[in-house]
């Protein structure tokens, strides 16, 4: 006999389709896309980061790491499948991608005229929906926020908030990786859409002979919904160059600095080995 | 916890079998197929006869004559080979969901049961009788395991007319004793190998992930993860390829309207939501279809509907949509409409998107690319583009690299695809207004 859930439950999937409503275990896990960096992999995360969700890397203004961070995951991702990189700094120089390793042939780069977020994330919105399996967003600084950066906010453009949860249920709905950059304060709308949020506090820069070899960084897990919060990692980020003439070809970018073990690390000179953190 | 199980089958070049289809008189013979040795090519495939004289694919022509001088060399015969490969994979679909027809290997998923062959074993001696019935091949050589790379490497050490099993979860022990030359490695990696004394795939395996990536980087997780009886980054696992169906199946969309309507906006957004629907199944099996059928069912009336066989054949939502709103225009239409029904049928493996297999989220690309040229053409043409690395860069880091468009075809914002009608292609850019969608039920 039908009872009144059963009977609005019957009514909202005729209406809505049969996907509307569907029960918890039918969901299904999450599945993760490994990044091939084991501090990622294995410590911040369960297997890597999320498919199907936002992840973000959130930072103070200033250099922390978010951004070389971001494009050495978007390099490696171009490696093995398409990626799109939605630039809203405006400031993306594909020779440094090209020096961490990236694939430019499977890089869409998307760049919305300035200010106008809205625009990217419905560019965002056609790519992932096509297909593209990787996404990378890099948000201006505090302050830039259409919205509140002082100057009237473009007519086209309002409603960012609102076109960015149609790109996360976009994400969802086609499984793909969805990487976020942003300086604090968050905007409130990506705070409650990320399902992983990684900060990166920067702890000094890595120096050899007075040239800048790097950054190093802390990297903790202050929201996550795929694993327990409050991991944190160490991290050196070594900047490529591609023309020096004792440069390793091949070495990576991302250095875990809370490992100690150096078995195999026969090639590295005296000033490239980092010192271990903590 | 249910492993995967895949099967690799090795057997003689496809080019080589269709030598042998046109010269039967030289299957004992050493055999170089590539054409004829004065022209500056590759080996593409020798037979055993020809490789026991050092004859490699890849070699140059002239160094190969040199090797074996009593050879014969034969041109290459792209049009049998790829029929060859067409009858390969439709004749290996009836016997596994998940196919993929290589040169000289196939690799076939055979998780879970086959009800005509219960058991694993009997299933893989099916697959190998299949490939040697077809190619007449006595060379086939079949290797099954947990992982695409461990499978292959089993059929290589199989020998031909053989089937190593490798048990699930002893990927790791069965490649432990091998030598590293078993696993596909770059020679700088695999000489930094040797000079650290890693002699065998088990040495490897042993070493952490961590030290391995510090050491070679990406290379490093992949050599790691290899070592232990994976596959590498980006290439095939189970259920992430694509599966092509049999070619005389059909798919089909039903939607029923509720109450009947006669208004053409509600028609359109079911059958447009029919196109994706439907071109989303076509994706994911890979496939495309030969012909079209729209059938609208009227209320108190006979089902109107119209076939269409597209020059272009629709392989995705995007393509199919612009097929569809062709018929939904031809029909004529004299009752409400109580349900929308849209078949496809002579399903085909779709062009090329056999690679797809190798590398995970790339069927879609053709879809990207149109997508990219559609914002390019609605937000301005430095809206999507791509990078490439400029040849002489000079000094300065923005000589580095120029913008280029994003897919190599799209001139004047035209992309891949069929190709639309001016007004047509505004209609498409609009989208379909919501305000008319109807109650709609499966």
């Amino acid at each position: 006999m039908p009872t009144p859930l059963s009977e609005a439950l019957a009514t909202l999937r005729r209406r809505h389709g049969e996907a509307v409503i569907r029960s918890g275990d039918a969901l299904g896990g999450i599945d993760a896309w490994p990044t091939g960096l084991p501090v990622l992999d294995h410590r911040l995360t369960p297997e890597g980061l999320p498919v199907g969700r936002v992840s973000l890397l959130a930072a103070a203004s200033g250099a922390s790491g978010r951004l070389t961070l971001l494009q050495a995951l978007v390099a490696a991702a171009s490696r093995e499948r398409t990626a799109v990189y939605l630039d809203l700094v405006g400031s993306l120089d594909p020779g440094f991608l090209a020096d961490l390793g990236a694939d430019l042939d499977s890089l869409l780069v998307v760049r919305p005229p300035s200010g106008r977020w809205g625009e990217g994330f419905s560019m965002a919105r056609s790519l992932v929906m096509a297909g593209a399996p990787w996404l990378a967003i890099a948000l201006p600084a505090a302050g830039a926020d259409p919205g509140t950066a002082g100057g009237p906010r473009p007519r086209s453009d309002l409603g960012w908030e609102h076109r960015l949860s149609t790109l996360v249920e976009s994400v969802a709905a086609r499984r793909a990786v969805c990487l976020v950059s942003a300086a604090s304060p968050l905007p409130a709308a990506l705070g409650y859409a990320s399902s992983l949020t990684l900060e990166c506090v920067a702890d000094g820069w890595e120096e050899a002979h007075g040239d800048v070899l790097g950054l190093r960084t802390h990297l903790t897990v202050v929201k996550s919904k795929v694993s327990t919060p409050g991991e944190t990692a160490a991290l050196l980020l070594r900047y490529p160059r591609p023309f020096a003439a004792a440069e390793a070809v091949g070495r990576p970018v991302v250095i875990d600095l809370t490992a100690t073990r150096r078995v195999l690390d026969v090639t590295a000179v005296a000033s490239d080995i980092p010192a271990v953190a903590g | 916890m249910n492993l995967p199980r895949i099967l690799c089958a090795r057997f003689s070049h496809l080019a080589l079998v269709a030598a042998w289809g046109r010269h039967p008189e030289l299957r004992s013979e050493p055999v170089i197929v590539g054409g004829a040795p004065e022209l500056r090519l590759p080996v593409l495939a020798a037979s055993a006869a020809a490789r026991a004289s050092g004859v490699r694919p890849g070699q140059p022509l002239r160094e190969a004559q040199q090797r074996c001088p009593g050879a014969a060399f034969v041109a290459a015969d792209e049009a049998a080979v790829a029929h060859l490969r067409e009858e390969l994979l439709s004749r290996l679909n009836r016997l596994a969901p998940l196919v993929e027809v290589g040169g000289e290997a196939a690799w076939c998923d055979l998780t879970g049961r086959h009800a005509a062959h219960p058991d694993s074993t009997g299933w893989a001696v099916a697959v190998a009788r299949c490939i040697q019935a077809l190619l007449d091949d006595d060379d086939v050589a079949v290797g099954v395991a947990s992982s695409r790379q461990v499978a292959e490497i089993a059929a290589r050490q199989a020998g031909s007319r053989h089937i190593r099993r490798v048990a699930p979860g002893g990927e790791a022990a069965f490649l432990a004793p091998l030598p590293l030359s078993v696993l596909p490695l770059d020679p700088v990696v695999a000489t930094r190998l040797a000079a650290l004394g890693l002699d065998c795939v088990g040495a490897v395996a042993n070493l952490s992930a961590a030290d391995l990536q510090r050491q070679f980087g990406p290379v490093g997780m992949d050599l790691w993860r290899q070592a232990r009886g994976g596959d590498g980054r980006g290439e095939w696992s189970p259920g992430h390829g694509l599966g092509i169906p049999d070619p005389s199946r059909r798919l089909g969309e039903r939607i029923v309207l509720e109450g009947g309507t006669g208004d053409l906006e509600a028609l359109r957004f079911a059958v447009h939501r029919s196109a994706l629907d439907l071109g989303d199944r076509l994706r994911r099996h890979g496939c495309r279809a030969a012909a079209v059928t729209l059938v609208c069912e009227l209320e108190d009336a006979e089902p109107s509907g119209l076939r269409i066989t597209p020059l272009q054949q629709p392989g995705s939502g995007a393509e199919l949509w612009p097929v569809t709103l062709e018929l939904l225009a031809g029909l004529v239409l004299t009752a409400p409409v109580t349900a929308v029904r849209l078949e496809v049928e002579g399903l085909q493996p779709g062009a090329g998107r056999q690679v797809d297999l190798w590398r995970g989220g790339d069927a879609a690309g053709e879809e990207i690319g149109g997508a990219a040229s559609r914002l390019r053409a609605r937000f301005g043409q430095t809206a999507v583009r791509r990078a490439e690395l400029t040849v002489d860069p000079g000094d300065l880091p923005e000589r580095r690299f120029r913008w280029t468009d994003p897919v190599a075809a799209d001139v004047g914002g035209e992309g891949h695809g069929p190709r639309v009608p001016e007004h047509r292609r505004a209609a498409l850019l609009s989208g379909i207004p919501t305000a008319a969608m109807p109650a709609l039920r499966r």
